[in-house]
This record gives structure tokens, sequence and C-alpha cells, in this order.
């Protein structure tokens, strides 16, 4: 995997999570902090820090942007929610645009 | 493609317990977007899962609550209502149990704007008090409730109404007059008041007035609207109206009225911008005022006097139609060829009860657009009789160039099994209505190969059990109406019933629902009580969905099979001792 194919989530406390670009860019709001020109360190460093969001959620995202690929490809299968995390996930999703 | 707010809203109003696990998180709930609360409330609704106690997590959230039709929305429900701090839109139609008193809570709320309470029956003058005290309301709607004349004369101190619908309350002359105070008004519905022309005639004091609905009412004569976009005076007996020419018209329905000055009455209005035009069984013999009509989109002739030589009229206009209605005219099939070309757009086209034959169908494949066609009731016969050849063809085979072509009404026409044939190649028809004596097995053979068939009516046709059996069902196939197939038996659809769970079939002997994946039903929700509601709410081990036990989920499919044999609702007398007899054989 070529550095620039891959981004860096970096989650509230801390954790870091290297997923493919094509895979975040799922999130509409992280393409755009990827390719508008105003976000220039987001574009440079090929990282995003999410002060909001904790690892927890961060990880389910970033599952859940792979679910979509593989939805997308045709692959149906369920993606599992925790009901715990529903509220928290639902508004982190709110705030990417998934 | 499902969106993760999606999912996680799925996932959190699957059952009672689900949502246990996240009621008590306070922070979040409280911090929710209001979209998002307002999407989860929603569905919580839908799923059955919301009750009064539940409500008091979405008071600092939530900012829309529609809970129309909920028999069991009573005075606990409005006093956890009452709390919500952001609530700006609050639907309470149609539940029965909501009364004047039950909507004390909402005195005072500030937020609120728009409040619908349309048939409360029970909500009447001692009510409107407590509405009288929401002082930013916007909208309110309370037609069909128990308010009176006087009742309609107090809301004059909600001074930022901008719609009101009072319809089918006894609102007369005078307390419309009360309401001329009200200057942001832009829409007032008033159908089935009682008021007379001396009301409409104030209606010009509303400066802002854009729409505006006296179905049946009394009024003869409307002064001059200078902002007037729609207007709906459906079976009134209109003399003038709209004579200054200088109301902004869009929308006007006039169906089932009378024009005691016919057709002059349309000649003086602006109608230069109207996209949308109803005079169904308006009895209009001249059509002269259409030709302003530049604009037009949607217009409903039906039961006109119009007849092949005013098509012309309608084709001259006919660049941006998209739907329009000739049922019940005197067109014919060479009415048609006058309109073939001139409706490039038009989607819809109505010819039931017309006299059109298959000719018609030639220029009707000459309307690229046209996704529904309804032919019932006409001549149509599936043949053509052409002049050289000594063969007639198959009429129908015109329609394969309608390539969008999604609905299709041929009951009660002269169809015949092999006139059907070229419907089977008809790639997006999802919607086929048949109803004729002399369609038999052949039919069903050729129709079974239509790609997107979803919803298949083939009414008094003579279907014998063997093809029924051996009918290959479209996988698109959610509903079959067989209704009046005399010839098929009972064992028969219910076997086929079993072999088709997705499908819902209609006929005299059995009334079946689809059976879905989960068991459960939430597109219609029933009816309960609260009683059962409570009752059933003490299920709480009941894994599935612990407040409504569907009675589906609760036996098995054969179970279920069986218990058809025991009650028949919708049979007849005769049918009904037919299957004790049987019974008794068995």
């Amino acid at each position: 995997m070529k550095k620039e194919d891959t981004v860096k989530l970096i989650s509230s406390d801390g954790f870091e999570f290297v997923v493919d670009k094509e895979a975040a860019m799922v999130s509409q709001t992280i393409r755009n902090m990827l390719t508008s020109p105003g976000s220039f360190a987001e574009r440079e460093h090929g990282q995003v820090t999410f002060p909001e969001i904790s690892s927890t959620i961060l990880e389910k995202i970033c599952q859940y942007f792979y679910w979509h690929l593989e939805f997308a490809s045709g692959k149906d299968r369920e993606f599992p929610i925790e009901p715990e995390l529903t509220l928290e996930l639902m508004m982190a999703a709110n705030y990417l645009h998934t | 493609m499902i969106s993760l707010v999606e999912l996680c809203i799925d996932a959190a109003c699957k059952t009672r317990e689900t949502v246990d696990k996240w009621r008590l998180q306070r922070r979040s709930l409280d911090c929710l977007p209001s979209p998002l609360a307002d999407a989860l409330l929603r569905r919580l609704i839908t799923r059955r899962l919301l009750h009064p106690s539940l409500l008091e997590i979405f008071k600092n959230s939530v900012e829309e609550v529609d809970l129309r039709g909920e028999n069991s929305v009573d005075a606990e429900w409005m006093a956890y209502l009452g709390a919500f701090r952001h609530l700006r839109y609050l639907n309470l139609s149609e539940c029965h149990r909501i009364n004047s008193s039950a909507l004390w809570p909402i005195s005072g709320m500030n937020s609120l704007k728009d409040l619908d309470l349309s048939r409360c029956s029970k909500f009447n003058d001692a009510g409107i008090n407590h509405i009288l005290s929401v002082p930013n309301l916007v909208k309110l709607r309370i037609s069909k409730t128990s308010v009176t004349a006087n009742g309609v004369k107090l809301l004059a101190s909600l001074k930022h109404l901008s719609l009101l619908d009072l319809g089918g309350l006894p609102v007369d002359d005078a307390s419309l007059a009360s309401l001329q105070v009200l200057k942001n008004l832009q829409h007032i519905e008033l159908w089935d008041s009682k008021i007379s022309n001396q009301g409409a005639a104030i209606l010009n004091t509303f400066p802002k007035l854009a729409h505006l609905n006296l179905d049946w009412t009394n009024v003869t004569k409307l002064p001059d609207l200078t902002s007037l976009e729609c207007l709906n005076m459906s079976n009134c007996t209109i003399d003038s109206i709209l004579k200054d020419g200088k109301a902004p018209l869009t929308k006007l329905i006039f169906s089932g009225s009378t024009f005691l000055n016919e057709a002059e009455t349309l000649s003086y209005a602006n109608t230069y911008f109207l996209s949308f035009l109803d005079l169904a069984h308006t009895g209009l013999d001249k059509f002269f005022f259409l030709s302003k009509l530049k604009v037009i989109e949607h217009l409903n002739l039906s039961s006109c006097m119009m007849d092949d030589d005013s098509v012309e009229m309608v084709a001259c206009i006919g660049g941006k139609l998209k739907s329009l209605n000739l049922s019940g005219t005197w067109v014919s099939s060479a009415g048609l060829g006058i309109l073939a070309g001139h409706v490039p757009n038009l989607e819809i086209l109505s010819l039931s009860q017309t006299s059109v034959d298959d000719t018609a169908l030639l220029y009707i494949s000459m309307m690229p657009s046209l996704k529904d066609v309804d032919l019932s009731n006409t001549n149509i016969k599936g043949f053509l009789h052409q002049g050289s050849s000594d063969l007639d063809s198959l009429s129908l085979t015109a329609l394969q160039n309608l390539k969008q072509l999604q609905r299709l009404n041929l009951e009660h026409t002269q169809v015949t099994d092999e006139a059907l044939f070229p419907l089977s190649s008809f790639q997006e028809l999802r919607y086929l209505s048949l109803k004729s004596p002399s369609l038999a097995d052949i039919s069903l053979h050729h129709l079974s190969s239509v790609p997107k068939l979803t919803k298949f009516r083939i009414c008094d046709a003579v279907l014998t059990n063997y093809a029924f059996d051996m009918f290959k069902a479209p996988g698109t196939l959610k509903l079959m109406d067989l209704r009046g197939c005399w010839l098929l038996t009972k064992e028969a659809i219910v076997s086929f019933c079993k072999n088709h769970p997705q499908i819902e079939v209609r006929h005299e002997l059995v009334t079946v629902l689809p059976f879905e994946e989960n068991g459960l039903h939430h597109s219609s929700p029933s009816r309960l009580t609260s009683k059962t509601m409570q009752a059933a709410r003490k299920k709480e081990q009941t894994s599935l969905s612990p407040n409504f036990v569907d009675q589906r989920t609760k036996y098995s499919r054969d179970e279920l099979l069986a218990l058809q044999f025991m009650s028949l609702p919708l049979a007849s007398s005769s049918e009904i001792d037919d299957s004790i007899l049987e019974k008794q054989l068995d």
C-alpha cells in the first residue's frame, strides 16, 4: 500500500486509523477536506484529526467505509451496530456525511 | 445505498430492548442535532415503540413531531410534549383522544409555529384559548373539529398566522370578517363552510392571499384578489370570478362546478401562468379560453363536452402538457390524430369511457413520453384491419414504441388473448389492469414474461387452476388481483400463495397478505387501542417486537394457511356455506 493511497484518521483519544483513500472518501466531509484548496494540512499530510470522535466510534466508521465499498460492488451482508453505539455513531456519521 | 445514519436509526429502533440500551445516554440525546432526533422519533412511532415517558428523552432535541392518526395519543402524551423546548411542528390530526383540555400543556410554547389538529373531533372552542397563548403560531389547521364560528373569531389575536385551515367548520361571514386583522394570511381553507358571497367579498382585505379553497360552499362571486395563485372552487356554482385578470394564477380546480356564464368566466382570468386546470364534470362545451394557457402542464377535461374539433385547442397548448384527462368526452381516434405530435412531454393520458378504437393506438404511440395510459371502457379490440392485406395486425404492438410505459389499463375493452401477446415484451410495464370474460389461460402465459410487472389485475377472466398453477410469476410481482375469476378454486389459490409468499393475492375466496421476511408490517401500522398497547407492553419477553405481537409471527405459515379456512370475512354467505360444507367433507 503506497502512502499517497492512504489517509490517517486520528480519534479524539489519539488513536490513528490508516485507511485507503478510496474508503475514506465514502465520507463527503473527508472527501472535501482532502480535496478542497482551503485545507492544506489535511491534503499535504493525508491525515485528519477528529477532536469530537472517540476511537470506538471512529473504528466503527472505518468498518462502514469498507462495508460501503463492498455493498457498492454487490456484496449484500448486514452491517452490525451495537445499540449502545447508535446515538454517538449517528452523530459522527451525520457530521461526516456518510 | 443506505447511509450510516440510516443504519444507526434502524439499529436503534429494532426492539424495546435495543431502545433501553441507549435511552439513558442523556448527554448524547441532548446534543442530537434536530434532524437526527426528529428521524429517530419518527422511526420509534412507526415501529410502535414510542410511549409517553419515552418522549421525555427528546425534550431538548426534537423540533418536529408527527403523531397523525395515533389513537393512543392523549393528555399524558401532551404533558410530555409541552416540555419540548424546541418544538416547531406538531401534527395531531386524527388523534381521536385529543380534546380541548389535553391541549393545555402547549400554551405558552414560544417555539411552536405549525400545529395540525384536523379531525380531532373532541377539540372545541374551549381549546382555542390554549392555542391563543401560542404566540408565534404561523400555521394552524383545525378542519373538521368541533370549533364553532365563535371559536374562529378568537383566532384574530394570532397575528403571525399565514395559513389557516377552517375546512368543515361552521365559519360564517361574520367570523371571517373578524379575522380581517390577520394581514399575513396567505393560505385560507374554507371548504364546506357557511361562507356566502358577502363573506367572500372581504377576502380582498387579505393582501397576501395566494391560496384559497372554497370547495362545497355557496360562494358564486369572488372579488379581485391580486395575489391569488391557487383557487379551489370545486362543487360550487360560479357566477363571476377573477374578473380583473391580475391574479398570477397557477392552479385552478373547478371539478363538479357549474359555470353560470359558461366558458366566458375563464376568459377574463390571467391564465398565462396557469400550470394546473381541473374542469372535470363541469359540462363545459366551449374551450376558446384554452388558447391562453401557454404553460399548462396538467389539464383535466373529464366529462366535458369536448369533441374532435375542439381537440385542436388542446394540441395548440400541448408543448408542456404532462397529464391530460379526456375520459368521458366525445373525443374519438381522429381527435387523437390531431393531438399526436403536439404533446412531446405528455406522461399521463386517460381516454377511459371514450369511443376510441384501435386506430388511436397508432397515434398514442407517437406520444413519446407516455408512462400511464388508461384505455378502459373503450372500443379497443387489439386488432387492426389494414387496408391492403386481409390479415388483421395486433394493434397493441404499436405501443412498443413507448419506451417508458409503466401503467396500462385495458379493463372493459374487447381485447382477447391473442391481442395481448405484444405486451409480453414491454420492458418498463409495471401496472397492468385487465377485466374481461373473454380472457383465458393463454393471456396468463403471455404476461408472465413482462419483466417488471409489479401489480397485475386480471379480473373476470376464465382462468383454470392448471394455468394458474403453471403461471411463472415475474420476480417483481407484488399484487395479483384475480377477483371475478370464477373458475379458480380456493385450493389452487391457497397453494399459489404458499408458493409465492411475496405476492398479495386478491380473490373472493381468499384474502392473503404477503409474508414479509422479518414478519413485521410497518408500512401500514394497524391502529391499536391503548388498552391493547398496554397489554402488549407487558409481554416484555417476546423477542421481536414486544408491544406489537404480529399474528404472522405467532403462527407458522402452515398454521396460518390452515386458519384461513376457518374465517372468511369477505366471502358471501353462500360461499361460507360452501366452505363449511367443504370442511365437513374433509
